[in-house]
């Protein structure tokens, strides 16, 4: 595995700096119909990080009802509406599409070595499907709002009296299709796409993330669409399937609902430990430790995560046996994981560490990710999760998960691959500083909730007992310093979007193929196949004085090729 | 986008690549319909098809939640899926099963014919495909519209009798009716009043199971039900063409057999209109004359789905009408 | 070796080993009152100290290397790392993966024995609704919070009136969904009495979202000993008949009221339901108010109409809750049929009629007679 790329002079065309993806065509209409995966994921990119502006203001303002027990700001069931928003919109229009639709569409092509994905015209449709569901979703609030928490269990979703119940399911149907055909365009790419030399082994582990992540996508996602066909039915028609006096049954729905929504709960994980798998190799630039641990980690996950969705269901009154079986089958998901920590832990050993801004993300994944999934032990375990279920134990447990990690996940390869997409460098002092902001306000906001659940705080409380309320100031006043973080961030992007420096084609040092074309990229990102190597092999980097970092070698580099062409000979 | 680019991008449909780049490759100057970011024909072929598996995989799963709805409902009520059955019609839904599998049949021969470059035999066989599509859901239609003036249908429909039947003042009544209102059960003490309350001779839940506590606010279920039985008390039997209702043998949440009938016959239904809508676009591009020997893609996915809806009424029809 | 594990550990939880006394509150739990509390919180305390462990290694680790391999400007980059090392990657795929199923196989006896009611257990109908509880006992008393005797175990029977309700009982680490169209039991048996007064008991919360009310559907938890337990439950069963007719107003009324004071207010405030301010002033006066289907009270009350009395409509309303639905309102009360008897009924009408002499909670504000003042009694529970 010495292989490295073997650079053709028309992948380092220089002259497509005044050509690239951006500059291509212009013109409002040349964005809203293009065909190109890098645009198509930039369309994603923004409006993914518009709805999670929307959905942190909802969080805000939850935070700050929660500030003393009874109103603090709004009523009861404005309460309501608020949690069940905040949740819909950022797993449905933030989290799930947040790595693979925004960053994977912009990256998957170009890593793998191809000039787009399978079907660049679904790929396209499925953007639009996106944002039909997300005016749904917003056409909901006009319709009524909608109060029934973002898992839409029944009956109380079928007789809640709130009118943009269907309105929002219509929503999530569309939304789930365009995840579906996102998955689809990627499996397709990665399997028929792949440059001669890319083979499954040398593919960046980030590939091996997205591929495990559109599988779950596709195989999981038609049952949370036909289920939420049967809530709208059910809902107009009356047809009872869940209705229990009508001979329904409500834990069927359940059923249904955690069989989609386990997995989905991986289609936001996986494909921020891959990114994770770069950003530590990358800035540590160090062959990563046991990367077929970690490619099969990812598969692994993406298999188990299909049979464990009964753990959300404990105490649901499903039966004591299928309890012990999920409970049993959930451990397994551990393994995995822990294999994935270990070994980007051993990934910095001996490496030459490089504390960017996206290895402070990468360092925060880690940790957040270490707590997120050893207070899962808790969960699964039959005893405790008893008292632990719809607490606020699980709700800092997945927000660890979800938030500390997923999308820590996406901030962080956001960070690493920003040079890329947009050709400008950030300011990289205030992006670290921003990290440390997140991280801080981020375990002040959870941690304390993890304090709060076992002590026995429902989740979904719009009021609570007075003792509960030291834990809660703490929690609003860390999601405050969280928010002051995000926006910190986001003002770095701004700058950089305005004034940033001009971003080299390799400013960290990669050695995965979207580093060998020019940031931005080229339209057609390879104007032939390129062939490809180790692309975690750093060897041949030197530091460089005028761009104070890491960079290749020329001369490196043609050793390395001549001793792997020895190799192959 | 220059106007020839546009021009290639209609001619090659799902493949195409509007933003299409010169990079004229032998291959992509040989084959029109090459998209840009295939290097052959064959590779383009292979991703087509395989996105085509992989989008049948999602269709398989979407009915798989309904085959499994189905298996926990029938193994709540067998009796009600025994007795429901005998209220389909057999022969129908045989003539419906043969159609079907004609249908496959022409459709690969159709993909056949494309292979082979017969524009005739294949546009011949597309329109047979079509005509037993079309066949099938007169059919169905039939079916459900004998069924619907039987008033065997979902929901708490099931025991209201008809509009027509019912003499003026029930009609009147229910017309007029105010919102939903829980009807009044005689409930001894301390045991729960039940949502859906008896109806003639058919309460409309198990009574092995716990009958729901609920008077209250159920939403419309309840109340339409409950109103029912409001009504139907001084309706005169003969009159009725819900001849269910007058079934003594009728068990319990009968109902909840046609609500899964019409549940997956009706998202089949809607897949065999999807495959006419498609089907159709192929006519259209076969009479154009876009396929041959080494472009017929369109031909063999649209040939894959219909295939697998024909599977999916292979499992729906024992399942519903055979087994009793 | 799994068996041998099991077969040992069953051994040892088998045998019952609860303190009498209430474990305390900790940084992570709360007291744990129940015989399973200490089993619970065992396990727990062991999964936190493996979890601390390998925290505390991985970020060691992590810390460690960070400091250590940290470039400096100009460093060269090393290459020595190995790339792969199958023993120790191995090593920490089977080592968690035993631990694993040994946490599981704990977890999984102390479920059982969780979810397995002893024979002699004392068993309350419970009922959940929106938004609030009902408790019934076997000899037909009734309470909104749950009273029930310590060292014998007791087994809620529950029920659901309209949607999903969940019962969480911290104190004694248990939970149940309750799921309409079925039973959901749940035991659990408490040794530390608490007394009968309401701030000294245990919470009781609803952990399945119900909409509005679901944070206020709490309640408490009290525990008495057997004989006091007993006392209480004759008390309660009889508490409505042993109060006079003329004082039911007062004395039931608000006792009832308590469970209708989330919807209808009595100072005019506008909740779920209309408030009880001047209703029966509307209810005898012409027109009054609107129904949602155009009629108007006069429309339905009067000699020869739906209702011959306004105390028939009350009951009515009460009982069909979704029959005449006052304009604007939604279909939302539970009936009480079942729940309140006549004299329940009575007390509420009482009230109605009464209400200048109530305070906006619905405290009686007159004094008591001195006649009728003995037989007010300390053990009466709403």
């Amino acid at each position: 595995m010495t292989t490295i790329v073997t650079p053709r002079p028309e992948l380092l065309d220089t002259s497509a700096t005044k050509d690239n993806y951006l500059t291509y065509t212009r013109g409002f209409l040349s964005w809203a119909l293009t065909l190109d995966h890098k645009r198509i994921g930039v369309m994603y990119m923004s409006a993914v990080l518009a709805s999670f502006f929307v959905g942190g203001v909802f969080a805000l303002l939850l935070r700050t009802e929660l500030l003393t027990p009874g109103r603090t700001i709004v009523s009861a069931d404005t309460y309501n509406q608020f949690f069940t928003l905040h949740g819909a919109i950022m797993v449905f229009l933030v989290i799930i599409p947040s790595i693979p639709a925004a960053l994977g569409n912009f990256i998957l092509p170009i890593m793998l070595g191809a000039k787009d994905v399978a079907f660049p015209k679904l790929n396209l449709f499925s953007f639009y499907l996106w944002i039909g569901g997300a005016l749904f979703t917003l056409y909901s609030l006009a319709a009524g709002g909608f109060d029934t928490g973002w898992t839409f269990y029944t009956p109380y979703s079928t007789t809640t009296t709130t009118g943009g119940v269907i309105p929002v399911l219509t929503g999530v149907f569309i939304l789930g299709f365009s995840s579906i055909f996102t998955g689809l365009n990627f499996i397709v790419t990665v399997h028929k796409l792949r440059p001669p030399g890319m083979t499954w082994f040398r593919m960046p582990l980030f590939l091996w993330a997205l591929y495990a992540t559109a599988i779950i996508q596709v195989l999981a996602t038609p049952v949370l669409a036909i289920t939420v066909c049967l809530l709208i039915v059910e809902r107009t028609m009356n047809i009872g399937i869940f209705n229990p006096s009508m001979g329904g049954d409500p834990v069927l729905y359940q059923h249904f609902f955690w069989f989609y929504s386990h997995p989905a709960v991986y289609i936001m994980i996986v494909p921020a430990m891959g990114i994770i798998s770069e950003i530590i190799s990358v800035h540590a630039h160090r062959q990563i430790f046991g990367y077929r641990f970690i490619a099969f980690s990812s598969i692994a996950i993406a298999m188990f995560s299909f049979i464990v969705w009964g753990h959300h269901m404990f105490v649901s009154g499903q039966s004591g046996l299928m309890n012990t079986i999920f409970s049993l089958i959930s451990f397994s998901v551990a393994i995995p994981s822990a294999v994935k920590t270990f070994n980007w832990t051993m990934t910095l050993y001996k490496g030459t560490i490089s504390l960017t801004a996206p290895m402070m993300y990468g360092l925060s994944f880690i940790f957040l990710f270490t707590i997120g999934g050893l207070t899962g032990i808790h969960l699964a375990t039959l005893n405790t999760d008893v008292h632990l279920h719809d607490t606020y134990f699980v709700v800092a447990h997945f927000h660890y998960v979800m938030m500390g990690s997923a999308l820590i996940g996406m901030i962080g390869g956001l960070h690493h691959w920003w040079p890329k997409m947009t050709g400008r460098m950030y300011n990289e002092k205030a992006a670290i500083i921003a990290c440390i902001i997140i991280f801080v306000g981020f375990n002040v906001t959870f941690f304390t909730q993890f304090m709060l659940g076992s002590q026995g705080m429902p989740r979904r409380y719009y009021d609570y007992q007075p003792e509960f309320q030291i834990y809660h100031v703490i929690s609003t006043i860390g999601a405050y310093i969280m928010a002051s973080g995000f926006f910190l961030c986001a003002a770095c992007f701004v700058q950089s979007l305005l004034g940033g420096k001009k971003a080299p084609a390799n400013p960290w040092g990669g050695r995965s193929l979207e580093w060998q074309c020019t940031s931005p990229p080229p339209h057609d990102n390879f104007s032939a196949p390129p062939t490809v190597g180790n692309c975690y092999d750093f060897s041949m980097l030197r530091w460089d004085e005028k761009e104070q970092g890491y960079v290749v070698d020329k001369e490196l580099e043609a050793v390395a090729i001549a001793a792997e062409a020895r190799g192959h000979s | 986008m220059s106007s020839a680019s546009v021009d290639h991008e209609v001619r090659v449909g799902h493949e195409g690549h509007a933003d299409g780049h010169g990079h004229g490759s032998a291959e992509h100057e040989k084959y029109p319909f090459l998209a840009h970011h295939f290097e052959t024909p064959a590779q383009q072929f292979d991703s087509a098809k395989l996105g085509m598996w992989l989008f049948l995989a999602t269709e398989v799963l979407f009915f798989g939640a309904l085959f499994v709805a189905y298996a926990v409902l029938r193994s709540r009520f067998p009796e009600v899926f025994s007795y429901g059955s005998h209220y389909l019609d057999t022969v129908m839904g045989g003539i419906n099963t043969c159609v079907l599998i004609l249908s496959s049949l022409t459709m690969a021969l159709g993909v056949y014919f494309a292979q082979r470059g017969k524009r005739i035999a294949l546009l011949i066989c597309l329109w047979l495909t079509m005509a037993g599509a079309a066949g099938f859901l007169v059919i169905k239609y039939f079916e459900y519209s004998h069924k619907i003036h039987e008033n065997l249908v979902w929901g708490p429909g099931f025991y209201i009798p008809p509009h027509d039947a019912m003499g003026e003042a029930e009609s009147v009544a229910l017309a007029h009716a105010p919102a939903p209102a829980p009807a009044v059960v005689p409930a001894p003490l301390n045991s729960a009043p039940s949502g859906v309350p008896m109806i003639g001779a058919h309460p409309a839940v198990d009574a092995s199971v716990v009958k729901p506590a609920s008077m209250g606010p159920l939403g419309l279920g309840a109340g339409a039900v409950n109103h029912a039985s409001a009504v139907t008390h001084d309706i005169i039997p003969d009159q009725l063409p819900s001849a269910h209702l007058e079934d003594a043998k009728m068990p319990p949440n009968t109902h909840v057999f046609f609500a899964i009938y019409y549940a997956m016959t009706g998202l089949h239904g809607f897949h065999v209109i999807v495959g006419m809508v498609v089907i159709g676009m192929l006519i259209y591009r076969a009479t154009r004359g876009d396929f041959g020997p080494n472009y017929f893609t369109p031909v063999d996915l649209v040939g894959l789905y219909w295939h697998v809806v024909d599977l999916v009424w292979i499992f729906l029809f024992p399942l519903f009408y055979l087994i009793h | 070796m799994l068996s041998t594990l099991t077969s040992i550990f069953i051994a040892t939880a088998g045998v019952q080993t609860a303190p009498p006394v209430a474990t305390p509150a900790d940084f992570w739990l709360p007291i744990g009152a129940s015989v399973q509390a200490h089993n619970v919180d065992l396990m727990f305390n062991i999964i936190n100290y493996i979890c601390y462990f390998f925290f505390v290694v991985v970020l060691a680790m992590m810390v460690w290397f960070v400091i250590k391999y940290r470039a400096k400007p100009g460093t060269r980059i090393r290459t020595d790392g190995m790339t792969h090392h199958t023993v120790l990657e191995l090593s920490w795929s089977v080592i968690p993966l035993l631990i694993c199923i040994a946490i599981f196989f704990f977890g999984f006896t102390g479920y059982v024995d969780l979810i397995t009611p002893p024979k002699n257990s004392f068993d309350v109908n419970v009922t959940a609704f929106k938004w609030g509880w009902q408790f019934k006992y076997p000899n037909g008393a009734q309470s909104d919070n749950l009273v029930v005797p310590s060292n014998r175990p007791v087994r809620l029977v529950m029920r659901s009136n309209d949607v999903l309700h969940c019962c969480f009982i911290p104190a004694f680490r248990v939970k149940k969904d309750i799921v309409p169209g079925r039973y959901s039991t749940l035991w659990f048996q408490c040794d530390i009495p608490t007394g009968i007064e309401e701030k000294n008991g245990y919470h009781l919360f609803c952990t399945e979202y119900c909409g509005t009310g679901h944070s206020n559907m709490n309640r408490r938890v009290m525990v008495l000993p057997q004989a006091e337990f007993d006392e209480w439950l004759v008390k309660q069963a009889q508490w409505l008949d042993e109060i006079p007719d003329d004082e039911l107003y007062f004395k039931a009324g608000p006792k009832i009221y308590a469970r209708c004071q989330q919807c209808h207010s009595l100072d005019g405030t506008v909740g779920l339901g209309p408030s009880w301010q001047g209703v029966w002033t509307r209810l005898t006066s012409p027109g009054g108010a609107r129904f949602s289907d155009g009629k108007s009270y006069a429309d339905i009350i009067g000699p020869g109409k739906e209702y011959a009395t306004p105390e028939d409509y009350i009951r009515d309303s009460i009982y069909n809750p979704g029959k005449h639905l006052v304009a604007t309102y939604g279909n939302v009360m539970p009936t009480f049929k079942g729940q309140l008897t006549d004299r329940g009924v009575d007390s509420v009408i009482g009230m109605m009629k009464h209400l200048d002499e109530f305070d906006a909670k619905g405290a009686w504000t007159k004094t008591l007679p001195p006649a009728a003042a003995k037989t007010e009694t300390k053990s009466e529970q709403k």
